[in-house]
C-alpha cells in the first residue's frame, strides 16, 4: 500500500510517464525534469555542509527557496558523520537518508549533494571533481588545481614565465601543458603524485593545445613546424606523429570526440569555424554552426558525444553549444574557454570581470551561472578531469 | 512491456529507497567518502628536469608552407649565446586588429632586418616574436601570434632570407608593451618583435 503511494508520488513529482528505449535497450527509468529549475528547500545544516550544499545544487540549475514553495526538502544532521535525507513535497516519508562518514565536512557534503542531484537530474556526479586551470601569478602565469569550485587550491608551477592550456589525461594523474619556461614553447607532461614533468613536445614553432584523446592512447596539438599553424597527432610517448591537416590556414584548439575517432578543432581563413577531421586522417569538414556569425574558438566535445561547446565572437566572446553533428547552435552566456564537466551538463568556463579573468560554472539547460570566487587573482583556460 | 518494465524499475528504486528509509530503526546506509588519491590531490611542488625526447624529422610537407628547420626555439637558447631584442627595435611591425597580413607600411622594416641578416651570417637565429592585443580568448590569441611571426618570416623568406634560419615563437597577448585598455594601446601591442642570436 504504502509503497504504491510512494510510486504514484514520484512519478507525479519527477514529471512522469513518459517512457523511451525499446526492446533492445535497458529499461529507462522515469525520465528527469532537466530544463527546469527544480525550487528546492536546505534545512538543519550549518557552516560548510549548508554553504555546499547550496553551492553544488544551484550548480545543477536548482533554487534555493522556502520549505512551502519548494518541490524537494533536503534535512538531516551534522556531527562529525553527515546525514542526509531527501524528501518531495508533501510526503511524510522521505525519499531516501543516508549518512556519509570519512573524509571532512566538505566531502561528506559534496557526496550528499551528488546523491541529490543524480536523484533529482538524474545525472552523473561531479561535485568531488578536479579542475586545472591558468592563474595570473604577478607578471607570470602558472598552472593551478583545484576542486571543481575552486577550494583545495594548489598552484603547480613556479616558474616565473608563462603558461597556457592544461589538459587533464584521462584518470587524473598528469596534466599536458605548453610551457614557455626553456625560452621556446614546448609541451610538458606534469605527473602529480611524483612532481616530476617531461617535455612532451618541442619542435620548432608553436607547441600549443596538448588534448589527449578519451582512451589515453594519443595526444592531438598544434604544431607549427610544417610553417603554418597545424593539427598534428602523437602516441602519447611521443612516438608515431602525424599531421592531420596541412592548410595555410591558422589552425586550434582540437577536442576528441569521445569515441576516439574524430577531432574538432578551429580552422581559420577568413572566419574562424569549427572543423573535424577523422583522428587517423582524411579530409577535414566544417561543422554546420547556425546563427553564430563571429569567430569561433575552444570548441570542447561533449563526454556523451552529443553536443560540442564553443566560444564565439571577436572582441568579446560568448558561450554557445551545438550538437556535435551540427545544426542550430544555442548562445547562452559571456564568456569563453568552456570545458565540460563529467554530467555532459555543466560548463565551467572563463570570463572577463574588469581587469581580471575568473571560473564560472553554467548549467547548460537552465542557463543558471555561478561564479567561482574561492581562488583568487585572475584565472581562465579551466580543464576538467575526467 | 514497457509499462513493466518501467513499474518494475519504478518498484525497485522505491524499494530500496523504502528499505533505506522507511524502517526507522535500521540504520542509514553509509557512503565512505575516499580522501586520498584524488586527481591532484598529491602533488610535488618541485619539477623534475626535463628531457628533450622528441624530435624527430621534419615530415614531408606539401603545402606551399615553408616548413620550420629540425632546432628548436629552447636548444638555441640552451647554448652559449647573446639574445639582442635592440637591435631592430625600430624595426618592430605592426598588425590590425585580428590580422597578421602584412601592411604596406611595415614592409620597409622588414627590407632593413633582412638586408642586415642576410649579410651577417655570424648571426645564427632570428627570432620572431608575435603579439596580440588583450581582445580575443588566450587560445586564440596564441595562434594569432603565432600567424604573425610565420606571416613575417615568409616576407623574409621571400626577400631571400634562408628560411633555417628563421625562427618562430608567439606570446599571445601574454606580453604588451603597453597595458592600457585602449585602441591607441592596443595597437602597440599587435605586433612583431625582432630578436637577433648570436653565438657566443
Amino acid at each position: 500500500m504504502k509503497m504504491t503511494n510512494k510510486l504514484f508520488l514520484i512519478a507525479i513529482l519527477l514529471g512522469a510517464g513518459a517512457v523511451s528505449g525499446n526492446a533492445d535497450e535497458p529499461p529507462i527509468e522515469i525520465h528527469k525534469p532537466t530544463a527546469y529549475v527544480v525550487p528546492i528547500a536546505i534545512s538543519d545544516f550549518q557552516g560548510e555542509v549548508d554553504s555546499v550544499l547550496k553551492f553544488d545544487l544551484s550548480v545543477l540549475g536548482m533554487e534555493i527557496t522556502s520549505p512551502d514553495k519548494a518541490a524537494f526538502l533536503i534535512g538531516g544532521s551534522q556531527n562529525g558523520r553527515l546525514e542526509g535525507r531527501l524528501t518531495a513535497a508533501g510526503a511524510t516519508q522521505p525519499l531516501w537518508a543516508r549518512a556519509y562518514a570519512g573524509g571532512v565536512a566538505r566531502t561528506q557534503a559534496h557526496a550528499f549533494a551528488n546523491d541529490i542531484v543524480k536523484e533529482i537530474r538524474g545525472t552523473v556526479p561531479i561535485f568531488q571533481g578536479r579542475i586545472a586551470f591558468r592563474q595570473q601569478e604577478g607578471n607570470s602565469t602558472e598552472i593551478a588545481v583545484s576542486d571543481f569550485d575552486g577550494y583545495n587550491a594548489k598552484v603547480l608551477t613556479r616558474d616565473g614565465t608563462l603558461v597556457a592550456g592544461p589538459s587533464w589525461i584521462p584518470g587524473g594523474r598528469e596534466l599536458l601543458y605548453t610551457s614557455w619556461q626553456g625560452g621556446g614553447e614546448e609541451i610538458l607532461v606534469h605527473n602529480m603524485s611524483t612532481g616530476k614533468r617531461r617535455v612532451f613536445a618541442n619542435y620548432p614553432g608553436a607547441n600549443l593545445s596538448p588534448e589527449v584523446s578519451p582512451d589515453g592512447q594519443k595526444a592531438a596539438m598544434i604544431l607549427s613546424r610544417g610553417g603554418s599553424p597545424n593539427l598534428w597527432v602523437c602516441n602519447l610517448d611521443g612516438s608515431g606523429l602525424k599531421q592531420l591537416t596541412s592548410t595555410r590556414d591558422e589552425d586550434s584548439c582540437p577536442t576528441w570526440s569521445p569515441d576516439g575517432q574524430e577531432i574538432c578543432f578551429v580552422c581559420r581563413s577568413g572566419r574562424a569555424e569549427l572543423q573535424k577531421v577523422g583522428a587517423n586522417g582524411g579530409r577535414a569538414r566544417a561543422l554546420r554552426v547556425a546563427g553564430v556569425y563571429g569567430n569561433m574558438t575552444s570548441p570542447d566535445w561533449s563526454p556523451d558525444g552529443k553536443w560540442i561547446a564553443f566560444a564565439s565572437g571577436s572582441r568579446t566572446f560568448t558561450i554557445c553549444v551545438v550538437p556535435a553533428e551540427g545544426g542550430d547552435a544555442q548562445i547562452l552566456v559571456a564568456g569563453e574557454d568552456p570545458c565540460w564537466a563529467p554530467n555532459s551538463r555543466t560548463l565551467i568556463f572563463g570570463r572577463q570581470v574588469g581587469n581580471k579573468r575568473m571560473l564560472c560554472l553554467l548549467d547548460v539547460p537552465t542557463k543558471h551561472v555561478k561564479d567561482i570566487t574561492q581562488i583568487p587573482g585572475s584565472c581562465s583556460e579551466p580543464s576538467w578531469a575526467r | 512491456m514497457k509499462n513493466a518494465n518501467l513499474i518494475a524499475m519504478s518498484f525497485l528504486s522505491v524499494a530500496l529507497a523504502a528499505g533505506m528509509s522507511g524502517c526507522k530503526h535500521r540504520p542509514p546506509n553509509t557512503i565512505p567518502i575516499p580522501d586520498s588519491g584524488r586527481p591532484g590531490s598529491n602533488s610535488a611542488q618541485t619539477p623534475g628536469p626535463g628531457a628533450n625526447d622528441a624530435n624527430p624529422n621534419p615530415g614531408g610537407i606539401t603545402s606551399e608552407s615553408i616548413p620550420l628547420d629540425n632546432t628548436a626555439y629552447a636548444d638555441i637558447l640552451n647554448g652559449p649565446h647573446n639574445a639582442d631584442a635592440e637591435k631592430f627595435k625600430a624595426d618592430t611591425i605592426y598588425f590590425d586588429f585580428d590580422s597578421s597580413t602584412i601592411k604596406a607600411s611595415e614592409e620597409s622594416k622588414l627590407q632593413e632586418v633582412a638586408n642586415y641578416f642576410k649579410g651577417n651570417t655570424k648571426h645564427e637565429a632570428l627570432i620572431m616574436e608575435g603579439n596580440c592585443d588583450e581582445r580575443g580568448t588566450e587560445k586564440y590569441n596564441l595562434s594569432l601570434g603565432e600567424r604573425r611571426a610565420l606571416a613575417a618570416r615568409e616576407y623574409l623568406a621571400n626577400l631571400g632570407v634562408d628560411p633555417q634560419r628563421l625562427k618562430t615563437i608567439t606570446y599571445g597577448a601574454a606580453h604588451p608593451v603597453d597595458t592600457a585598455r585602449d585602441e591607441s594601446a592596443w595597437k602597440k601591442n599587435r605586433r612583431d618583435d625582432f630578436v637577433l642570436i648570436t653565438p657566443k
